[in-house]
């Protein structure tokens, strides 16, 4: 589960703390969104302001980039799939393989961005408590008639809860199969069927308790509203977030 | 009235599962408010059946309960209020992404405004212990912080009854024993104590009234000193202490 942890709430006191996780669910979108247009010298400015908001937030960078490595290999992918598919004038040439500077260009800027849009995700993810995330969520949803914004904002809490407790579950009856020597079965099929089938039984067990516990806890769906409340400093953060957003445009 | 008002009372309960099994078999019971009551039995002998009758996750199918007077069917909301339950498996009961959000969930259900569910969370986590741990996911807590999360969670809703099922099965040491002092603590804070167990020794010297099930009736009610007494006959293990005559204590 230590993959996922990088993804987690930290409390603080920082300036992204404390806005209101409406606006920052709008700013996640629209900078993202300009990112993806965004030219090398914007994409500077922006990992500029970045690290700012990171200092900012006191994220332990270092324990991040551990958390993250798999992620990392998975830039290294897309950057030397990007370096060896793009035409152009080739920098090394090897049978039929060439490594064009259009590719290499192509690729920095792709990976670029990719960082640049997980490191926003992660300064939302880190900011913000899952509960006000929920709450946002339901609001957004809420001027839909045709979705139950409750319920969507209840299952997705129920989803964030329980996917460790499923995920360790999988490793534990994994391990237990491993202990009886599975890894001799060499048909991945075999393999797959032993370990869904048990898995999928407990969670199903789990979710019959989780809805028992729920009922005995009064669980309706007509419940406390969320505490959203935003204020002057989010709608400044929003005029200065479609300023920045512009200007990665422009340049 | 008297000292101590039933805030439970059972009559000719039955209740037979879908599959036809009778799970509990004409039973009559009266639990006095602030009573611990220890409620004893192997696996299988409808403890647990009998215990969610309390709060109206069953429905008998003979037989009342009265909860300070009113029938727990007649409003199912009030019942789950007045009876807390915490459940054996602590992983599948906890709901919140964190601990606040978690203690919060009842609070929520029952509508209160932000500042009251706020109020009730944090003194249902000074109460177990757990207020430094309010932003951490629960998956990180402990065995024994989980335990005390599930209680927390019901302590916000500020029930009369806490009724705990099987409480300290997957604990080591120190969280039976913290447990044991959260539950004792509980008690003299003036909640009536459900505690369903088929190990009596941890708890028998604080409880007043021991109940015994076996195969879905209540076969010894009463006083634990005098009921404990060869309890071996139903598959409970008679402690240890009581066995060469000595006095019951823990």
């Amino acid at each position: 589960m230590t993959e996922l942890t990088a993804f987690s709430f930290r409390p603080g006191a920082s300036l992204l703390h404390g806005l209101d996780v409406r606006f920052k669910l709008v700013f996640l979108v629209i900078i993202s969104l300009a990112s993806l247009k965004a030219a090398p010298l914007a994409l500077c400015v922006l990992t500029f302001v970045l690290i700012g908001v990171i200092i900012d937030i006191r994220l332990p960078i270092k324990v991040i980039f551990k958390e993250l490595r798999y992620f990392l290999i998975l830039l290294l992918f897309v950057f030397i799939a990007r370096m060896l598919t793009t035409p152009g004038s080739s920098l090394i040439q090897f049978k039929a393989v060439s490594v064009t500077l259009e590719g290499v260009y192509g690729g920095i800027l792709v990976c670029w961005r990719l960082v640049i849009i997980i490191m926003i995700g992660l300064s939302f993810v880190a900011t913000t408590r899952p509960s006000e995330i929920k709450a946002a969520i339901q609001w957004f949803l809420n001027p839909f008639p045709f979705i139950p914004a409750k319920r969507v904002a209840t299952m997705m809490s129920l989803v964030i809860r329980f996917m460790p407790v499923i995920l360790d579950q999988a490793k534990e009856t994994a391990d237990a199969q491993r202990a009886r020597g599975v890894e001799n079965r060499k048909n991945p099929v075999y393999r797959l069927r032993k370990l869904v089938i048990p898995l999928m039984r407990r969670t199903f067990e789990s979710a019959d308790k989780l809805a028992v516990a729920m009922e005995a806890r009064c669980y309706s769906e007509n419940r406390t509203d969320p505490g959203l409340s935003s204020g002057i400093r989010d709608w400044i953060a929003l005029f200065a977030v479609i300023c920045l957003c512009i200007i990665i445009i422009k340049i | 009235m008297c000292d101590h008002m039933n805030i439970i009372e059972i009559e000719n309960l039955g209740h037979r599962f879908s599959d036809g099994t009778l799970g509990l078999d004409n039973i009559n019971l009266t639990i006095k408010e602030g009573a611990f009551v220890i409620i004893g039995g192997q696996n299988g002998s409808g403890k647990t059946t009998l215990l969610r009758h309390l709060n109206g996750l069953l429905l008998p199918n003979t037989g009342t309960i009265r909860l300070a007077g009113i029938p727990v069917s007649q409003n199912l909301a009030r019942s789950r209020q007045i009876v807390g339950m915490v459940f054996q498996d602590s992983d599948s009961q906890i709901v919140g992404e964190t601990v606040y959000d978690d203690v919060a969930f009842g609070p929520e259900n029952l509508r209160l405004d932000r500042r009251q569910v706020k109020r009730r969370v944090s003194d249902a986590l000074k109460a177990v212990g757990l207020i430094a741990l309010a932003d951490q996911r629960p998956h990180l807590l402990s065995g024994g912080e989980k335990r005390r999360l599930t209680i927390a969670g019901i302590l916000a809703m500020e029930p009369k009854v806490l009724v705990f099922d099987e409480p300290f099965s997957d604990l080591d040491y120190p969280g039976v024993r913290q447990l044991l002092k959260q539950i004792f603590a509980l008690h003299k804070a003036g909640h009536t104590i459900l505690v369903a167990t088929h190990d009596l020794e941890k708890v028998i010297a604080h409880a007043d009234h021991l109940v015994i099930m076996k195969d879905g009736k209540v076969v010894r009610d009463g006083l634990p000193g005098e009921m404990v007494k060869g309890v071996e006959a139903f598959g409970v293990r008679e402690p240890f202490d009581s066995r060469p005559g000595m006095e019951v204590k823990s």
